[in-house]
């Protein structure tokens, strides 16, 4: 039998061991998001610097291995961030971050820490 | 003789391949593949027959109602319904059961009434039911599932009170692959002179049922999961009991007349079937029954029990398997419906690598959010199998669940 392309090393490495998984108190941003399909939830916080830039962040949640590894992948990247540089954050980023193609189905699970972030966002900048 | 082979021939879907292997289809429960001869059927109707029932005067039209209902008459003989009237056309289970929701429970459900349901139902026995006690101040109460899958029946009168005023039950359970024992629980709710409703969904594909013995008042199911088209589906219901229900949808074909301000209704079973009826699915729905009946449900079922021993046998020699319901020994009768996780896997990452290697399951909730929470998961995988399957496929579907545990491990 093949080996899986979907479930490549670094993606179940991610799955398996998440970065920045848990919670920050007092967070500047936070915002949850789920997937009623799949029963994916995962909700991200933020803390920004005095440049507002992204000098810590957390998420947590649960779900399937792609919606987790995307967003212990996401967390990773936006570290150190503008908050301009955040907003011009895509889905293709996302994508590229999980480096294999995804059925229609999948891609809402791999998007889900970035549509969070992408709400929270919003939220932020109307306060 | 039941041979799968020829029988998958008569499948055209499986003639194609998925991640360049041999498409392996074991998501029946949630809707069947189709044998040429109902897609033939189909074309047959458009290409031919084609017009609108019980309007027309031309002969197409009489031809077309013909058609329609030859099918019902099918599907009267298939179930054992003893009038044609008590054979009601919709568009699937769903529908059917909000049809009684509706119409029967509009009529008589009162404040402080009991509608009394069970654990392991679909949400489509559950929400109209939800929808119809908020709005008359009823209540749902839950028949409670064991922990082997198998529902706690003599919890049951215990459960029936004077309260209570319909018994809502699945046949088979979706998930867990158990078949309630229906006949007893029919007898008990009805020496309490309650009316009982079943969802039969995964029962009428799977082996002979026979409404008029079970006696129950109202059975729902789906064409598209006999092998059937979508978008059509029966409501069974005692003559009697049809007759006191106000109409369901109102429209064209199910009044007699109608006037400025009102209007009187047409005779059973049309008083049910307002506007243009899914004339050619009722009619694939007849060529579904025909092919079922050639095949014989009895072998169908004894072929079911064969793959379902065979999966649960090998399936448990998997690390970090678990398994939802019966086992086919604790269970006198269980269909072809295997819910199971694996340990350090999601569901969804389940079926993505089954789906690699060109085998397609459900992962979820299957529509029991209740059942899965009562078993403490949010999703499982669920493998459903139906007569076009085969052993050798068994085998690949076992490879590749030992290959997602070790994935992940």
């Amino acid at each position: 039998m093949r080996t899986s392309d979907l479930y490549r090393e670094e993606i179940i490495d991610h799955a398996k061991n998440p970065r920045n998984f848990g919670k920050i108190s007092q967070p500047d941003l936070e915002h949850k998001e789920n997937n009623p399909l799949c029963g994916d939830e995962i909700e991200i916080q933020l803390k920004f610097d005095h440049k507002k830039c992204v000098y810590q962040v957390a998420f947590h949640g649960e779900g399937c291995s792609i919606s987790q590894a995307a967003a212990s992948m996401l967390t990773e990247k936006i570290k150190g961030k503008s908050l301009s540089e955040l907003e011009k954050l895509s889905s293709q980023d996302v994508l590229d971050l999980i480096g294999t193609p995804l059925t229609p189905a999948r891609l809402k699970c791999a998007l889900l820490a970035l549509e969070a972030l992408k709400k929270g966002l919003k939220d932020f900048s109307k306060q | 003789m039941f041979d799968v082979s020829k029988i998958k021939k008569d499948f055209p879907i499986f003639r194609q391949k998925i991640n360049g292997q041999p498409l392996i289809y074991l998501d029946s429960a949630a809707t069947t593949q189709k044998p040429q001869a109902v897609i033939d059927t189909l074309k047959d109707f458009y290409e031919n027959h084609n017009a609108n029932t019980h309007r027309g005067i031309y002969q197409l039209s009489e031809r077309a109602t013909a058609l329609y209902e030859g099918a019902r008459e099918k599907v009267r003989q298939f179930i054992g319904a003893r009038e044609l009237e008590e054979v009601i056309f919709t568009s699937g289970t769903t529908e059917s059961i909000n049809l009684v929701a509706y119409s029967w429970g509009r009529k008589n459900i009162k404040p402080g009434d009991e509608i009394l349901i069970t654990e392991m139902e679909h949400h489509s026995n559950i929400v109209p039911w939800q929808l119809l006690a908020k709005e008359k101040k009823a209540k749902l109460v839950f028949l409670p599932v064991a922990d082997n899958g198998l529902l706690k029946v003599d919890e049951f009168d215990k459960l029936l009170t004077a309260k209570t005023k319909l018994l809502a039950i699945i046949h088979v359970s979706n998930v867990l692959g158990v078949v309630n024992p229906l006949k007893e629980i029919i007898a008990k709710a009805h020496t309490e002179g309650i009316p009982v409703l079943v969802d039969g969904a995964q029962a009428v594909p799977h082996f002979s049922v026979d409404v008029s013995e079970l006696d129950c008042d109202f059975y729902a199911f789906s064409g598209h999961k006999m092998l059937g088209p979508s978008g059509i589906g029966v409501l069974y219901g005692k003559k009697e009991i049809l007759e006191e229900m106000p109409p369901f949808m109102g429209g064209g074909d199910m009044i007699k007349e109608v006037t400025k301000q009102d209007a009187s209704w047409n005779d059973l079973p049309w008083k049910f079937e307002a506007g243009t009826m899914p004339v050619a699915q009722a009619v694939g729905l007849g060529a579904a029954i025909d092919y079922l009946k050639e095949i014989g449900l009895e072998n169908i079922w004894q072929y079911e029990q064969e793959l379902i021993a065979y999966t649960w046998d090998k399936i448990k020699t998997v690390p970090g398997v678990t398994i939802f319901g019966p086992s086919p020994k604790e269970a006198k009768e269980r269909c072809g419906v295997l819910a199971f996780n694996v340990s350090g896997v999601h569901p969804h990452d389940i079926a993505s690598i089954f789906d690699e290697a060109g085998i397609a399951i459900r992962a979820g909730h299957h529509c029991a959010q209740p059942l899965l929470e009562r078993f403490g998961v949010k999703a499982t995988a669920r493998a459903s199998f139906y007569l076009y399957n085969d052993k050798a496929e068994i085998d690949k579907m076992i490879e590749t669940t030992n290959k997602a545990y070790k994935i992940f491990q």
